[in-house]
């Protein structure tokens, strides 16, 4: 930065138009974060339907710089739309434990929020915050598309108060984000990120 | 092909089919004695009837109502009971023809050429349910038999590989029995 202002005459002379658009590291982090969130494309019930109602050109989530990745390693925001069946936890994590820090979740209506109509059923998780750390959850069955794009403003709003720089690094919280079921370390130990789970054999 | 011709066929071919009193929708619908005359039975309608497609294999437990510890949450009506409200008796298995113990196994078979479909109709008991398999006629019930076997507990003696096909390995037990008791996993906290 102090690059920049010993050179300033000259900057501002070579700039279109002589403008100069000063700020702090991490407002412009954090901005540029909060405005390319891109999640990790993939759903699990009908909550996907009006996900993918909101991508698509009436809603139109381009506008917020919402684009949806093919891979987690690509993608900042995973969009848990849909019921969670138990079988599905351990993909879950496998893929939130593939994206890149920082991660955060999105947990979209009643079936990943709680459990939702499936409350008594033997197979369905309730809630998929026992697995994940969740940012922000929509209520809803399924939430309508404006309410997807709300969570995300709500979501962009916590970006902008993240602050990275003058936090001086990242919590604990934040730096090994996931309440892990699977492994059993003792609370002083920092819980790290466990080995891929049991896989499930087919056939 | 009608009903009534393929009718007629059959108590040629396999007169130990008789037709159920209740069928399955307007279906033909047949009852098989016992689980020995299925293989041959199958065989028959392959061959010789051109019933060739086996588009089901379902199975219903006849038990009753279902036990109310196979519920996470409480099942009883009384327990959110409004003021001055009666309070409603718990449903219970009643023993006869509704509530019986027997598992009810259906298997549906397709001829497309015909456009003709039947049902064989088989009832075994509960206890140590075992049924043989198809899988050496039709390669369509693999698949369908081990969900049976993940979800009904039914055992499908001469099945290659015959192990759970939709339920996680930690779940216990077999979930669409109606004796089914939820045991606590590792997700449910």
């Amino acid at each position: 930065m102090g690059i920049i202002l010993e050179k300033l005459p000259g900057i501002t002379k070579g700039m279109p138009g002589g403008e100069l658009f000063l700020t702090t590291a991490d407002n412009i982090i954090d901005y540029a974060r909060k405005t390319s969130l891109w999640p990790m494309t993939f759903g699990l019930a009908c909550c996907a339907i009006e996900m993918m109602a909101s991508y698509a050109s009436r809603f139109d989530f381009d506008r917020f710089g919402v684009i949806p990745r093919p891979s987690p390693r690509q993608a900042d925001v995973m969009i848990v739309a849909g019921t969670v069946c138990k079988k599905m936890a351990e993909p879950i994590l496998e893929i939130y434990h593939q994206m890149p820090e920082p991660r955060f979740v999105i947990s979209m209506g009643s079936c990943a929020n709680c459990g939702g109509p499936y409350y008594d059923s033997y197979s369905v998780l309730k809630g998929v915050d026992r697995i994940v750390p969740v940012d922000v959850y929509i209520a809803g069955c399924p939430p309508r598309p404006e309410a997807l794009q709300y969570a995300v403003v709500k979501l962009q709003e916590k970006l902008q108060k993240m602050r990275t720089i003058a936090i001086a690094g990242a919590s604990l919280q934040q730096e090994h984000g996931s309440r892990d079921i699977l492994s059993s370390t003792p609370n002083n130990e920092p819980n790290l990120p466990p080995e891929a789970g049991p896989r499930i054999e087919i056939g | 092909m009608t009903q009534e011709d393929l009718l007629s066929k059959l108590a040629a071919k396999l007169p130990h089919l008789e037709k159920a009193a209740a069928p399955v929708k307007d279906y033909l619908t047949m009852r098989m004695g016992s689980a020995d005359d299925l293989i041959p039975s199958a065989k028959v309608l392959k061959d010789d009837l051109g019933f060739d497609y086996l588009e089901m294999i379902s199975a219903t437990d006849w038990l009753g109502a279902v036990k109310p510890e196979g519920y996470i949450r409480n099942p009883n009506p009384n327990v959110f009971l409004a003021e001055g409200a009666t309070p409603q008796s718990i449903p219970t298995a009643t023993p006869g023809y509704n509530y019986r113990p027997m598992f009810g196994v259906l298997w549906l078979f397709g001829n497309i050429p015909e456009r003709a479909r039947l049902f064989l109709r088989l009832e075994i008991a509960r206890e140590n349910a075992r049924v043989p398999s198809l899988t050496g006629l039709f390669k369509s019930a693999d698949w369908q038999e081990r969900e049976l076997y993940d979800l009904m507990g039914i055992r499908f003696e001469g099945h290659p590989n015959l192990i759970k096909i939709l339920t996680p390995e930690f779940t216990q037990g077999h979930p669409l029995r109606k004796d089914y008791v939820h045991i606590k996993d590792k997700y449910d906290e």
